[in-house]
């Protein structure tokens, strides 16, 4: 893949253009979809959240990117240079799905090794290896092999080897998947701390709360397409769909909205934000008080499930009886 | 080069901590050991018998091991995905073939010093020291360890251990056979099975070639040029096969 990104000025930290992966199986070598001409962009020094269903094209777009299969079709940059430019690969670093790791070593050989193959040299990479094991909280660890590591130590062990080359560009396919809160929190303030550094990361989760919480922007692939792409507020702003409105105000009065619940004098109305504003028209008409006004926006779960739901074919007409 | 260094220092360690290469040099050196000493059984000149039975041991076991490490060389590294973490690394394919070939020589040559040393020890103390011949007879068997693995590695980019093994074996026994392929077809009648025995005996490896154990057994004087030809011809196989195994390891997608 050589070439120029078409976005070269706006130096982005990936770019892609009509990405597309088709994989053949079976004896007829029949096509199946892995990735539909995707277009993204990923901006230098923002956390970028991919998320999606299983099967979605997460981890094939990542694949493709890292140089683990070949596009079929399409245009990829990795920091302005194509994907299996020397220059992209020496300045990414690259955490797999369910990492697998060389048994035998300790996580001390487990780190040099991977340094070496980005020739650093020796004593720099003894200080990175020293750094990266305090980080990632191995440091006790550090001579024992890997095949004696829980998953969560593993995770941090696979951080730690993304991160041997001080890499400017992230790319972390499900890192939190199946760690304890405790492994999610440290891979959550690693990538917020690479974050601070000006790095740029690129992640997809399952967790979506994790996702909604350290990312500046999320794209969200179903499909093999993408479906949706923006900042949290950009995507879930317009998706406030009601407001919970906490007031006082005399009983006898009647306001706009439908009662959730009442609690002593206060009552909380819950009605579309278009109405909000008669509502507190009536409020101080009526010498009430408000206490809150608590928007109810949509998770990033919703959101999934909605394009989802969007995706999913007509259920069939029900045959007339 | 540091980084084909890099992994084959790797592939070399992960070879010297599995256990299975240790029961199969074990199993060599206790076969090379008994053959040495148990001279009372043998009958005839038992100093060649016991040199033969000794050679013959130190390559058999030789090329089971290359082809039990070759055969999953880079198999392992795709089945248990560790392949994920390298080739997204700035390193080209063919570097990474390159280096997982060179760590597992690096293997195979610790192992046969390791016969080696023990042949020399024992039969220098019963016999007292070997012929030269003997340098020759590892050198060529060495050259015959790197033909196959670079078959074996070939199979192993894309097929499974199970496939690999089967044609690695496959090359092995018909590298024995060459030259009767060449005589087989020299006795038909048909120009068209001449002419295919021809091409088969060109084509595929032919491991006689490298085959200097009666030689050594005898302790008779191997000419220079023999052993030229020998090697010349193993290294360029050995290079053309290597190459295609970077070839078909530069297409593969790692699902």
């Amino acid at each position: 893949m050589t070439g120029t990104p078409p976005n070269a000025a706006r130096d982005l930290a990936i770019e892609t253009r009509g990405l597309q992966k088709i994989y053949y199986s079976g004896f007829l070598r029949r096509p199946s979809t892995g990735l539909e001409e995707l277009d993204l962009e990923v901006q230098r020094g923002e956390v970028f959240g991919f998320i999606g269903p299983n099967g979605a094209g997460k981890t094939t777009t990542i694949k493709c990117l890292v140089g683990l299969q070949y596009p079929t079709a399409g245009q990829a940059f990795l920091l302005g240079k194509p994907i299996d430019h020397p220059e992209a690969r020496r300045k990414l670093g690259f955490l797999p799905e369910r990492p697998y790791f060389y048994q035998h070593l300790t996580a001390r050989e487990f780190l040099d090794f991977y340094g070496q193959l980005f020739d650093i040299p020796t004593a720099l990479r003894r200080n990175r290896i020293g750094e990266l094991l305090t980080r990632v909280d191995l440091e006790r660890v550090a001579d024992v092999p890997l095949r004696q590591y829980s998953k969560g130590m593993l995770q941090r062990a696979g951080i730690a080897q993304a991160l041997i080359n001080d890499p400017e560009l992230i790319i972390l396919d499900e890192p939190m998947s199946g760690l304890d809160p405790l492994g999610r929190r440290l891979i959550r303030d690693l990538i917020l701390h690479e974050r601070s550094r000006g790095r740029t990361v690129f992640f997809s989760s399952h967790v979506l709360s994790d996702v909604q919480s350290i990312c500046n922007r999320v794209g969200l692939v179903a499909g093999g397409r993408l479906r949706a792409i923006g900042s949290i507020d950009e995507l879930l702003s317009e998706q406030v769909e009601n407001v919970d409105c906490t007031i006082r105000a005399p009983g006898d009065v009647t306001l706009t909205g439908q009662l959730v619940a009442t609690q002593g004098e206060e009552r909380i109305l819950r009605l579309p934000p278009d109405q909000l504003d008669t509502l507190l028209d009536q409020v101080r008409q009526c010498g009430g008080q408000v206490i809150q006004v608590l928007p109810n926006r949509k998770t990033l779960e919703d959101l999934l499930l909605t394009e989802l739901g969007r995706n999913q074919p007509p259920a069939p007409p029900e045959a007339s009886s | 080069m540091n980084r084909i260094w890099a992994i084959a220092t790797n592939t070399h360690r992960e070879a010297i901590r599995d256990r299975v290469l240790y029961s199969l040099l074990f199993f060599a050196c206790v076969i090379l050991v008994s053959s040495l000493i148990t001279e009372e059984i043998t009958i005839g000149d038992q100093e060649k018998i016991m040199r033969g039975t000794a050679l013959g041991a130190i390559s058999l076991f030789s090329s089971v091991i290359a082809m039990f490490l070759g055969v999953s060389l880079v198999y392992k590294e795709l089945e248990r995905k560790t392949i994920y973490t390298i080739a997204s690394k700035p390193i080209p394919r063919w570097m990474f073939v390159l280096g997982k070939y060179t760590g597992l020589l690096l293997t195979l040559g610790v192992n046969l010093a390791v016969m080696a040393v023990l042949y020399v020890v024992i039969l220098g103390l019963r016999l007292g020291m070997p012929d030269p011949s003997l340098l020759a007879f590892l050198g060529l068997l060495f050259i015959e360890l790197m033909l196959l693995t670079a078959w074996a590695t070939l199979f192993s980019t894309y097929s499974g251990p199970t496939t690999a093994t089967a044609f690695t074996l496959a090359v092995f026994v018909i590298g024995h056979l060459a030259d009767d392929i060449w005589s087989f077809g020299h006795q038909a009648d048909s120009v068209w099975v001449q002419h295919m025995s021809e091409v088969l005996y060109w084509v595929l490896p032919n491991f006689e070639v490298f085959n200097v154990q009666a030689q050594a057994t005898h302790e008779v004087a191997i000419e220079a040029s023999r052993i030229a030809t020998a090697a010349g011809y193993g290294l360029a196989y050995t290079a053309v096969v290597l190459i295609a195994s970077m070839l078909v390891f530069q297409k593969r997608d790692f699902k």
